[in-house]
């Protein structure tokens, strides 16, 4: 018997149980739709972090020193670390402002305009970034997240132009940058270190953390323990040093830590999922032999017109496979259906925020989980419909054509 | 001429746990090809223990079956399976026709255990049925919105769209009217005409009448040496069969006393 033929009876043979073969498939759509809802979603969230961190994350490092740097010890340590492509001071400051009967925290964030890059901050969205003049200049200028933007003046385009108080003075916004991690109720803006040090009155030279960027395809590991060498060479700090200490980490390990804690929560995800699937699966297997009792007289007919053994295995496993492609096919829908609603669910409601990802989650939609989905389905149709395919099989033609 | 099924010195014995049951007991049986040959006989003679062993269903116990020249003995499920598909058509009394497929469907089912191409079997099919001359208004139509007689004219063109030398027919007339059954009849004379070798079964002497030769079988034995020529001998069997029968039955339908 042909595939197309076997495909072709398997589909009569549901039409023909339409109820039953619905309620059946029940358990395989909840499986695959808890899935399929659970990693997109997941991906969505990683994808949302990351996107907060900024494209660079992964090469940005953070150089803590007991023994403050300054200024020309980051020029010092860029002569002497090649692979490092831009380094610099991130200087920050809290402040809180009010506007009508509303108070926003604002984490202003001194930046200098070639960091900039470096930090995650350069994707314009409306406007402009500030320049090299006006960073030497401490123009009271500065850049604010899409999510600030929106909660203060409703989109990004209003954002431009107006001032916004911070500490004992004003700033002109003058660009929307995309990522940040506002929710509602908190701002970032990022703006010269020299504005910073005028706002905030802080004359402050040297800092006690000092960000950098790393070249393309450096060894971030390798990186890091270069730098504290170098730092602890300019700083006369001996490695066990009791009461001094430098160290450099990299957001390359954050991320790969946020990675796999989302790892460990899919597989747990999947692990829940697959009971799903386990009892989807034996209901199938439930359905098929009720199916095998009720057609023994088919079965016995079929057999007397030319059809063998490997005929009858191969149908019914048809069918088995058939109500499991059905059933996962409907679970990537509702899958991501769901995925959609929570997202929306949990965009709205800012918790994402709290998490320290940028406001809007899109489930991510990857053709390798509906393939993977797909092929599970057929694996249970498969495993789950052997057994009766096979107690058909091994029925004595004689007997079906007997049995009332 | 080598006969076209040829069953010797056959036995059929059923085992179970509450003991064995000897069905056939030295059943020997030749059929030349193109012949109709009626077999006879009570229930519970081995009618249908031999007429599953004919259609490659079973197998003796002991004795042989030769098919064609094949000795069926020899051959495994997957060979028997082929036997069956290529050279038998099975006709039965309650017709086996599935009913969720429609009549052109269920004649085309045999066609996809032979692997003949799709576009083929259409064309097969619309053959098969011409020949029992089902009307062509019925052909897409439902099993269970057919008559009776149409329903075993369907269960024939399924047996012949194969175009297997030889035609089993289990009972084919034992749920129809006497009309419809003569309708019936008169396909499979038919097909013996284009040289078909059919093999029925029948409660009905009148039926059995009708072929070239009847064979009573009872108690699992072929009764008479097997060859019983068409009048007199079918006369003789039914005479012999009477201790059978309670003794204020009338004598069978169509039975010439």
């Amino acid at each position: 018997m042909s595939a197309s033929d076997l495909i072709q009876e398997a589909l009569h043979s549901l039409e023909a149980n339409k109820g039953r073969s619905l309620l059946t498939i029940l358990g395989i759509v909840i499986g695959i739709a808890s899935v399929i809802a659970m990693t997109s979603l997941i991906g969505g969230i990683q994808n949302s972090l990351v996107n907060s961190l900024g494209l660079n994350a992964a090469r940005m490092i953070q150089i803590y020193s007991s023994q403050e740097l300054t200024d020309s010890d980051v020029q010092k340590l860029q002569k002497l670390v090649p692979q490092i492509e831009q380094i610099g001071i991130v200087d920050s400051a809290y402040t809180e402002y009010k506007t009508g009967d509303k108070s926003y925290t604002v984490m202003a964030q001194g930046v200098d305009s070639n960091m900039l890059d470096a930090v995650g901050a350069s994707k314009l969205v409306a406007g402009r970034t500030y320049t090299d003049v006006e960073s030497k200049a401490g123009s009271r200028v500065a850049l604010i997240s899409r999510g600030g933007a929106d909660q203060l003046y409703g989109n990004e385009q209003d954002a431009l132009g107006k001032t916004i108080k911070v500490s004992n003075g004003e700033v002109q916004i003058v660009g929307v940058i995309d990522g940040g991690s506002d929710s509602m109720g908190s701002l970032t803006l990022y703006m010269p270190r020299e504005t910073i040090a005028g706002l905030f009155g802080d004359e402050n030279p040297s800092f006690p953390s000092v960000t950098a960027l790393a070249a393309e395809g450096s060894d971030m590991d390798e990186l890091c323990k270069t730098i504290e060498s170098k730092v602890r060479a300019m700083k006369g700090i001996e490695e066990e040093d009791e009461y001094d200490s430098v160290s450099a980490t990299s957001m390359k390990s954050a991320i790969d830590s946020l990675n796999s804690f989302m790892g460990a929560f899919s597989l747990i995800m999947g692990a829940v999922a697959s009971i799903s699937l386990l009892v989807g699966g034996i209901g199938i297997m439930n359905m098929m032999l009720t199916n095998v009792t009720e057609r023994i007289r088919e079965i016995g007919i079929r057999r007397a017109l030319g059809a063998s053994r490997r005929d009858i295995t191969a149908q019914f496993l048809a069918e088995s496979s058939a109500l499991c492609v059905t059933g996962g096919l409907l679970g990537v829908l509702i899958g991501y259906l769901l995925a959609w609603g929570l997202a929306m669910f949990a965009s709205g409601s800012g918790i994402l925020g709290e998490l320290g990802a940028s406001g809007q989650i899109t489930p991510s939609f990857s053709i390798a989980t509906v393939l993977l989905a797909f092929a599970v389905s057929v694996g249970i149709g498969v495993i789950f419909g052997f057994y009766p395919a096979r107690r058909a099989a091994k029925l004595d033609p004689v007997e079906c054509l007997r049995y009332q | 001429m080598r006969p076209v099924i040829d069953i010797r010195n056959a036995h059929r014995i059923f085992e179970s746990e509450a003991g064995c049951a000897h069905i056939l007991h030295n059943v020997s049986l030749a059929v030349d090809p193109g012949e109709f040959v009626a077999i006879t006989g009570p229930s519970g003679s081995g009618k249908s223990t031999l007429m599953n062993i004919l259609g490659c269903l079973d197998k003796p116990t002991a004795g042989d079956y030769y098919l064609q020249g094949l000795n069926v003995a020899e051959l495994d499920d997957d060979e028997l399976t082929e036997v069956r598909a290529l050279s038998i058509g099975f006709v039965f009394q309650s017709f086996n026709l599935l009913p969720r497929l429609s009549v052109i469907e269920n004649v085309m089912l045999p066609l996809a255990y032979t692997n003949v191409p799709r576009s083929q079997r259409e064309m097969r099919a619309v053959h098969a049925l011409q020949a029992v001359t089902l009307p062509v208004d019925h052909w897409d139509h439902r099993i269970s919105e057919l008559s009776g007689g149409q329903m075993q004219r369907v269960a024939i063109a399924r047996a012949l769209v194969n175009d297997p030398p030889i035609i089993l027919a289990d009972e084919p007339t034992g749920n129809l009217d006497s009309a419809t059954g003569a309708l019936v009849m008169e396909t499979f004379h038919k097909l013996q005409e284009r040289g078909k070798t059919i093999v029925l079964i029948t409660h009905d002497p009148g039926i059995a009448a009708e072929a070239d030769r009847a064979v009573t079988i009872r108690d699992g034995r072929i009764h008479d040496g097997a060859y019983i020529p068409h009048a007199p001998r079918t006369l003789r069997s039914a005479v012999d069969s009477l201790p059978m029968i309670s003794a204020s039955a009338n004598p069978p339908k169509g039975v010439m006393a």
